[in-house]
């Protein structure tokens, strides 16, 4: 008997599949189950994350998440051995053009319907809106939102420098930085030595001397302006930013400079809102630092956005379709949203949510405000090194460029421009 | 015993119940080396078919023909890679060839505690290299390893940054390789030295050959068909180098650093784009059987003269 139940379960929920209302009458028949994999085991990821299976539960579901640790890549291999099985989970982490890129070697989730019953498009930031609808339709939702070009002060170097103005322009920061390296700050700009981070200082340069000139060129791949004269100023001003790093940081992440950084023995940082909660754990104080979006030459912030998120992968089973629409629901509901933000550091997708309350640092405040005005001024544009311009591939083939160029001080703007566009030229 | 008493007796049984008797060691042998001999196999040629196909994320079949190849070989990546791998080969390979061989000379003087020495020169072996590699990356640090020791012992003007230096950080791999392997070559080549007949060297010795001269001229030589096996074993640890290198510079500073199956790595699993990593892949099983075949050949003709003499 409980096989035939099972069965013909099976068969109502795969016909019901192809219809989006079956979201809902799956929901009332079944329990809702969800499998998810995401690399978010430890620390703030990991916290946030059982917080929203928590909540998963409360409203009667099965959480069963399968943390895959360490790099994104072997979360993405275990997904990729998934989906090879024929059996993928019923939403996993993934972000940025990947989302386009796998949807097309597996069936994903048409979301259409509940993003529309939720009126989530509307608050959610059209260039992120468009990564999560490849296909013209929603099949993943972002969760949080990260800038990566926040700046970091030090508190003790401005200090030492005398200095109260926050940067605004490159030309600000650079006054700043000549000031601060004049007064005995050994190292004005606090770095790490990894890709990423290399790949940050060049993001946050060009976008801040030309968010258009970033869209055309990196986000469209456009020739033209990839051998812009912005292009040639962006890597310029990052020749002036490694001039002013440590060489002594190898490979290593940028938090291993966080102590220094808070001594004023290195002075700014170009980092991403998550090194607020990274600061905070490591048991500084919000008086050590202060956090500003990152320099932009026509005054009105400019917002590399970096979003996380989760694609919905089809599946039969009527409980994993109840647990797929559950999870809809929870991800883009405003308090889900400020929990899980409260908890990462990060800010929430949505940009109607107040941040005026209890919980929020000042520099989420500020990061939210940032975002709602580069918005505004359609000064939100995607990062690069963070996997959300481009394909894997050809953000590799272009950090590749970036970082040779910091770690390499012989290479001249001229010659980094030439070889940026032999890069993506290769790589397509 | 009975058994054995009755097989004996019966020549046309004791065939086929020797057979049963050794059934265990048939099945030890050749199951094992069938089932790896085919994944071997089957994998490498299924890494072939994949190095000509439009592969990105997941394996697709279809024909690109030399496609996958030709953006391999034409990317600085791969460029990069390759030079290293010359340097990085050569240069490790014979300094720990020399570092073994010089260990092991020291080590065959019939010195007290050999037992002890042979085993920390022997330890890192025992030491995963990605363990290796993270402690020699602190280790070559300028800002925290032995420069900066050295600097607050009082000499400040002392310089050792190779781990930065793009041009010179490929030698820190060199340096963490022999340091890791030089002890495998000297345990080879101490039971080389063990086995050289001691009347040969009393020969020598009654000629009157000092020390420096029995080894140059009377013991090295016999030492050749060993010299041989840690090269190729040495050559084939350095072309599919990948923990250490890893551990050690991540391929930096920028790309400096790059070894081939960083490059295959990279490209498979990082960039989503199987069909040229398999493409690199397939290179550097080219460049393995370049120094594999040979070293199979020569091993031939050894046998052959072997047994025609």
């Amino acid at each position: 008997m409980p096989i035939t139940t099972t069965r013909r379960r099976l068969l109502a929920g795969s016909a019901a599949a192809l219809a989006l209302p079956a979201f809902a009458r799956a929901q009332g028949a079944v329990k809702p189950r969800l499998t998810a994999i995401s690399q978010w085991s430890a620390g703030s990821d990991g916290a946030a994350i059982t917080a929203l299976g928590k909540k998963f539960e409360e409203k009667g579901g099965v959480w069963q998440h399968s943390p895959v640790p360490g790099f994104t890549t072997e979360m993405m291999n275990k997904l990729r051995a998934q989906i090879i099985a024929g059996d993928p989970p019923a939403c996993s982490q993934l972000k940025g053009p990947e989302i386009a890129a796998w949807s097309k070697i597996a069936p994903t989730v048409d979301l259409d319907a509940v993003v529309a019953a939720a009126g989530y498009e509307k608050v959610v930031a059209p260039d992120l809106a468009k990564l999560h609808k490849p296909g013209g339709k929603w099949i993943a939702l972002p969760l949080q939102i990260y800038s990566t070009n926040m700046l970091f002060l030090s508190r003790r170097a401005m200090d030492k420098a005398k200095a109260d103005k926050v940067p605004v322009t490159w030309a600000d920061f650079n006054d700043l930085a000549e000031k601060m390296k004049a007064s005995g700050v050994t190292f004005p700009v606090a770095n790490g030595g990894t890709r990423a981070d290399d790949g940050q200082k060049f993001e946050a340069s060009l976008a801040g001397i030309s968010p258009t000139a970033y869209r055309a060129a990196i986000m469209n791949l456009d020739k033209k302006a990839l051998e812009g004269p912005e292009i040639k100023a962006a890597f310029a001003q990052v020749r002036k930013i490694t001039n002013w790093m440590d060489p002594n940081v190898g490979a290593q992440p940028y938090a291993t400079n966080l102590k220094r950084f808070v001594d004023g023995d290195m002075g700014m940082m170009i980092m991403g809102g998550w090194a607020q909660g990274v600061l905070r754990n490591a048991g500084f104080k919000f008086d050590d630092f202060m956090i500003a979006p990152g320099p932009s030459d026509n005054g009105k912030p400019v917002f590399l956005l970096n979003a996380d998120a989760f694609i919905f992968w089809q599946r039969k089973e009527p409980d994993l379709q109840a647990g797929q629409a559950l999870m809809a629901q929870l991800v883009m509901d405003p308090a889900i949203q400020t929990m899980y933000s409260q908890i990462t550091g990060s800010i929430p997708v949505r940009t109607d949510v107040d941040l005026s309350g209890e919980g929020w640092s000042d520099g989420q405040r500020r990061t939210a405000a940032a975002l709602k005005d580069a918005v505004a001024n359609n000064q939100a544009v995607l990062s690069l090194a963070h996997n959300m311009a481009q394909e894997n591939g050809l953000t590799a083939a272009m950090i590749d460029v970036f970082t040779e160029y910091v770690k390499n001080k012989t290479i001249t703007p001229d010659q980094a421009v030439t070889r940026l566009a032999e890069a993506v030229e290769g790589a397509r | 015993m009975t058994d054995v008493v009755s097989t004996a007796s019966r020549p046309g049984r004791r065939a086929t119940s020797d057979v049963v008797r050794r059934l265990p060691e048939y099945l030890m042998i050749w199951v094992p080396l069938l089932l790896s001999a085919a994944h071997l196999i089957s994998f490498s040629l299924w890494t072939i078919w994949i190095s000509f196909t439009p592969s990105t994320l997941i394996p697709v079949s279809g024909w690109v023909g030399l496609r996958n190849y030709n953006s391999v070989l034409a990317s600085r990546n791969w460029q990069i890679a390759f030079d290293n791998l010359l340097l990085f080969g050569s240069a490790f390979v014979l300094l720990s060839l020399i570092a073994g061989l010089l260990l092991a000379i020291l080590l065959d003087q019939r010195i007290r505690g050999e037992n002890v020495l042979r085993s920390i020169f022997l330890y890192p072996l025992a030491v995963s290299f990605v363990v290796t590699g993270t402690v020699w990356s602190w280790l070559l640090n300028p800002g925290i390893g032995i420069q900066k020791l050295v600097h607050d012992l009082g000499w400040t003007s002392f310089r050792f940054d190779w781990l930065i230096d793009r041009d010179m950080a490929i030698w820190t791999i060199v340096i963490a390789a022999i340091w890791q392997s030089s002890g495998f070559a000297m345990a080879l080549f101490l039971a080389g030295l063990r086995s050289v007949d001691g009347d040969i060297i009393k020969a020598a010795q009654i000629d009157g050959a000092g020390p420096v001269r029995t080894y140059w001229r009377v013991i090295l030589p016999t030492l050749w068909p060993i010299t041989i096996t840690v090269v190729v074993v040495q050559l084939q640890f350095a072309i599919s180098a990948f923990d250490l290198v890893r551990a050690l510079t991540n391929g930096g500073p920028g790309i400096a650093t790059q070894l081939p199956a960083l490059v295959v790595y990279d490209l498979m699993f990082q960039r989503g784009q199987l069909g040229r990593g398999a493409a690199a892949a397939v290179l550097m099983l080219l460049i393995l059987l370049a120094v594999l075949l040979p070293y199979a050949a020569w091993r031939y003709v050894q046998r052959r003269q072997a047994t025609h003499a």
